[in-house]
């Protein structure tokens, strides 16, 4: 393993001594055409000495080349391609120093137009190897009539118009992943050019698999301790920030891997917008430096910012509020249990911050529905607590129009079943607690007699 | 000492002419020379004392920390409070979540060195020639729509089992009791880090300011074979106003709340005043943020003595949440009875609680034990998931069960026909959650057919912590506090969040 690792280490030199050869051979060639013309005969004197540093360099190149080889990193074919052209070459060059040599010149006369011939040859070679090698380092479409014509993509203006693989996975794989998971490349047996490639996988199975977190392999390696020997990009490049692996992981786990998709057409794409926003540098209301998903689904309504002072003077008048959430913010306000505050002394305050509460706990303050009509402005409201307070069939009637509300604490107050029969119109309304009520006590007799 | 030379602004400012007096060169060199650790302290902790409450009178604070506190919450919380029901001593997962009857088959069978691989036992069963497996002698049946396995030792845990997110595949580092849980408390094996109810109250602060935000209460009615000691709810580096307040287990859980006679609230509140003052002079002399910290307990504890009493008074409470909670819950200080207090607590939006139950450190003669353990816990810890629901408390309380690791497959000493041992395991354990935004009905994680290894989705103790604070609002990844030039977290610098388990 040593010895492999100093092969390493040497062959790693192989870009850098190559460009010795190319330059030298050329120059060589150059001279040797330019000294047909009168002007520049002396420089023929040149081309053996040009020559034969083309050659040393050239066999030099090779030998590093061969160690780099040894690694395994590179595609085969174009491997084979490329070592062959370099052999071919650094010969060739060896046959021209050879016959431009004094000591040969005077064994057998060649004619010129042979060394020209073999020249051209040369220069060919020198091309076609070069390209080979370009291949193996950046890939295959790195110059070609594609990337001359293919036109970029437009950036979406919108996150919701954005195409989830296309623009948003994609590059950042193509920026963290594919120097060394390409088609020519392809370190472990994986290249990143497509999502069917992806998909294929490599030496460990498929890179992704689509709606399983678990079972895609890319997404393990990704969030891996930093520390372990799988964990990607490897040999201590950058790792993908949190933002990064979160848009893969909804890519995976929510939009199924899918190619050719506006995040818009996915479901529950709402949660992937801010983030997908954020990637792509759209976000108007920033959510800043990301470093969570948006697990719920953010209220947009929800008024972004506020004055911070208006929650201050809630709290001088004795109500407890809890920052939910900064952007939007979210708070959640609760009146301490028989506090002897009236609603009505607080409107004042609570009106301004009504679309920002989102949990609410008023419990055992002795309320009735007729101190709730602040209630209403509280469109954005998730969570409600109201119980211990003589509060009657009313309620239902501030509760109806409450599109966010999932929760209503209605235990120890006076309500009836038809208040949850009005309450069940509205339909995001998903727990009602109802116990120690008149409302509970029907409802039990209503399932005995069903069971009688 | 001043960096300003200008004359006018020295006259004209006697406050900085008094900083002047007491900074002078001689008084500067006996403090330094005195107490160059207070001096530390100071430029460590200094202005850390801002409550959540404040944050915005202070926009533009220089202060690092007050930046990582403003960043708070960092996600949407999903729950608002936390009860922690710790299981001392290391429950046994065979007898209680984990079910294996494959395990029948090879019942007094040495464990295959091939399961075991290497892993190493402690000095109380290393030297068995023989590791004997032993099956449990409790019976496993399905309960609740989710079908789940639960232990016939737990009848009442069984009612509740589709509110509950039972988690299979904890491990840990540690194989002792101390470290272990020391390790689950604070996130770090070694004594000194704070405990995670200290990380909440320095992170979210508190929801009332009568009543402590963190408070510790520990079964009388449990055997005391492995000690609980303070740090395991202190505030390691933490200003000292987050550690955890213990309740006494009996009839008064605060002790000295009432005035003793001929001296009224008014003379207590002078009395607290001019100690204030006191405590005020010496932290104007000396810098010592701990001073504020004093003068903030004073308070609080001022404030308790009206708080408290409400609070733990259970005559209040109708026969039936008695029994609901069971036959131990009338006599103060028992498990049941602290499960009724907790939920008091939580009612009056106490953030923090934890209960302590010892006593599940079954070396030998576990049926017996464990079934004991069992019976005194059951039935109130069911009551209180069953409690908590009703009254809505679920919908933002996160409840905990579990201990600090798990226990070994094969029987420590002699496995007979109806008893055996089983030794610390750390590499699988079973923990459950239920409540704010964890999934219910719900089981994650899998063990091997011995119970051994873990096969399907480990949880790292720091991804346990992970999820908790998740759970709260906080990434656990952004809660530091900077100590000895070292940003320190929770989780150290491991730990994810088991998304997996999240509803």
């Amino acid at each position: 393993m040593i010895l492999l690792d100093i092969f390493t280490f040497f062959g790693r030199f192989h870009p850098l001594i190559v460009h010795l050869p190319i330059g030298f051979i050329l120059l060589a060639i150059i001279f040797a055409s330019l000294s047909h013309y009168k002007r520049y005969v002396f420089l023929s004197r040149a081309v053996p000495f040009t020559l034969l540093i083309g050659f040393v360099s050239a066999v030099t190149a090779s030998m590093l080349g061969y160690m780099l080889s040894l690694t395994g990193d590179y595609d085969g074919l174009t491997l084979k391609n490329h070592m062959l052209g370099a052999i071919s070459l650094t010969l060739l060059t060896g046959i021209l120093l050879g016959i431009e040599t004094s000591v040969f010149k005077k064994l057998i006369s060649i004619p010129r137009r042979m060394f020209s011939v073999l020249s051209i040859a040369a220069f060919l070679l020198v091309v076609y190897t070069g390209h080979q090698g370009a291949n193996l380092t950046h890939g295959k479409d790195y110059i070609s009539m594609e990337t001359l014509f293919r036109r970029p993509r437009e950036k979406p203006l919108k996150a919701e118009d954005a195409m989830i693989f296309e623009d948003v996975v994609h590059p950042i794989l193509e920026d963290r992943c594919m120097q060394c998971h390409q088609r020519s490349k392809r370190k472990g047996q994986l290249s990143m050019e497509s999502l069917a490639s992806i998909l294929k996988g490599g030496k460990h199975g498929p890179a992704v698999v689509p709606g399983s977190l678990a079972e895609s392999e890319l997404f393990r390696r990704i969030t891996l301790d930093a520390g372990h020997e799988d964990f990607m990009p490897a040999e201590g490049k950058t790792p993908l920030t949190k933002s990064q692996t979160e848009i893969i992981r909804w890519w995976i786990e929510k939009a199924m891997a899918v190619e050719q998709k506006k995040i818009s057409e996915i479901t529950g794409h709402q949660h992937a917008v801010p983030l997908v926003a954020f990637l792509l540098g759209l976000d108007s209301h920033s959510i800043g430096d990301v470093q969570g998903f948006a697990e719920h689904e953010i209220n947009a309504n929800i008024p972004s910012g506020i004055d911070m002072d208006l929650v201050e003077n809630l709290r001088m008048k004795g109500m407890t509020v809890r920052v939910m959430f900064h952007k939007p913010v979210m708070l959640d306000v609760t009146l301490p249990s028989r506090s002897g505050i009236k609603i009505q002394d607080l409107t004042n305050e609570l009106k301004p911050l009504a679309m920002n509460i989102v949990w609410l706990n008023l419990s055992d303050n002795g309320l009735t529905e007729r101190d709730l009509a602040i209630l209403k402005d509280m469109a954005n409201l998730q969570k409600l607590r109201l119980e211990k307070n003589p509060i009657s069939d009313g309620i239902s009637d501030y509760l109806a129009g409450l599109k966010y509300l999932e929760a209503v604490n209605l235990n120890e107050t006076k309500i009836t079943n038809s208040c949850l029969d009005s309450l069940q119109q509205n339909h995001a309304i998903k727990r009602i607690y109802v116990w120690r009520t008149e409302a509970a006590r029907s409802l039990l007799q209503r399932q005995e007699n069903q069971s009688l | 000492m001043s960096h300003h030379h200008d004359p006018e602004f020295r006259s004209e400012s006697p406050g900085l002419n008094e900083f002047n007096k007491k900074l002078d060169r001689r008084n500067f060199l006996v403090k330094t020379s005195l107490g160059l650790g207070a001096l530390a302290a100071g430029s460590l902790l200094h202005g850390k004392t801002c409550s959540r409450q404040t944050i915005s009178e202070s926009e533009t604070s220089p202060d690092p920390e007050e930046d990582i506190l403003k960043a708070i919450p960092h996600l949407i919380p999903k729950a608002k409070r936390v009860v922690y029901l710790f299981m001392s001593g290391g429950p046994s997962q065979f007898e209680t979540f984990d079910y294996k009857p494959e395990l029948m088959r090879f019942a007094g069978k040495d464990l295959p060195n091939s399961v075991r691989n290497g892993q190493r036992l402690t000095g109380m069963s290393a030297s068995q020639s023989i590791l004997p497996m032993a099956p449990s002698f409790a019976k496993f049946n399905k309960h609740g729509q989710s079908q789940t396995w639960v232990s016939e030792l737990l009848p009442h845990t069984a009612q509740v089992v589709d509110e509950l997110c039972i988690v299979k595949s904890l491990y840990t580092e540690a194989i002792n009791h101390d470290p272990a849980i020391t390790f689950f408390q604070t996130g770090n094996q070694l004594p000194g880090r704070p405990s995670i109810g200290s990380w909440i109250s320095y992170g979210l602060g508190s929801d009332n300011a009568n009543l402590p935000t963190f408070i510790v209460l520990v079964s009388k009615n449990a055997p005391k074979d492995q000690p609980l000691y303070a740090r395991l709810w202190g505030n390691g580096f933490l200003p000292s106003r987050h550690q955890g307040v213990q309740f006494r287990s009996g009839k008064d859980p605060v002790l000295f709340l009432n005035d003793p006679e001929g001296y009224d609230g008014p003379s207590r509140k002078e009395m607290l005043e001019y100690l204030s003052k006191l405590n005020r002079l010496q932290n104007d002399a000396y810098h010592d943020p701990e001073i504020e910290n004093r003068i903030a307990q004073y308070e609080m504890a001022f404030r308790m003595q009206t708080s408290v009493p409400g609070a733990v008074d259970v005559s209040d409470e109708p026969e039936e949440v008695f029994d609901l909670y069971g036959p131990g819950s009338r006599d103060p200080g028992s498990y049941a009875a602290n499960c009724i207090l907790a939920r008091r607590l939580l009612e009056k939006d106490v953030k923090f609680v934890q209960l302590y139950h010892q006593g599940w450190d079954q070396h030998g003669g576990l049926p017996r034990g464990i079934s004991r353990q069992c019976k005194d816990t059951d039935q109130a810890t069911a009551a209180l998931i069953t409690d908590l629901k009703r009254r809505g408390l679920l919908e933002d309380t996160l409840v905990i069960w579990g201990g600090e690791f798990g226990r070994t497959v094969y029987s420590q000493g002699k496995l007979t026909s109806d008893d055996y041992g089983r030794d610390h395991h750390p590499r699988c354990f079973t923990m459950w959650m239920a409540g704010a935004g964890i999934k219910s009905g719900f089981s994650f994680g899998e063990t091997d057919d011995f119970g051994y290894n873990i096969i399907k989705h480990p949880v790292h103790v720091h991804d346990f912590q992970a999820t908790l604070m998740y759970l709260m609002g906080i990434d656990h990844e952004r809660l530091v506090y900077r100590l000895q030039g070292r940003r320190f977290r929770l989780t150290d610098v491991h730990g994810k969040v088991i998304r997996e388990i999240l509803a």
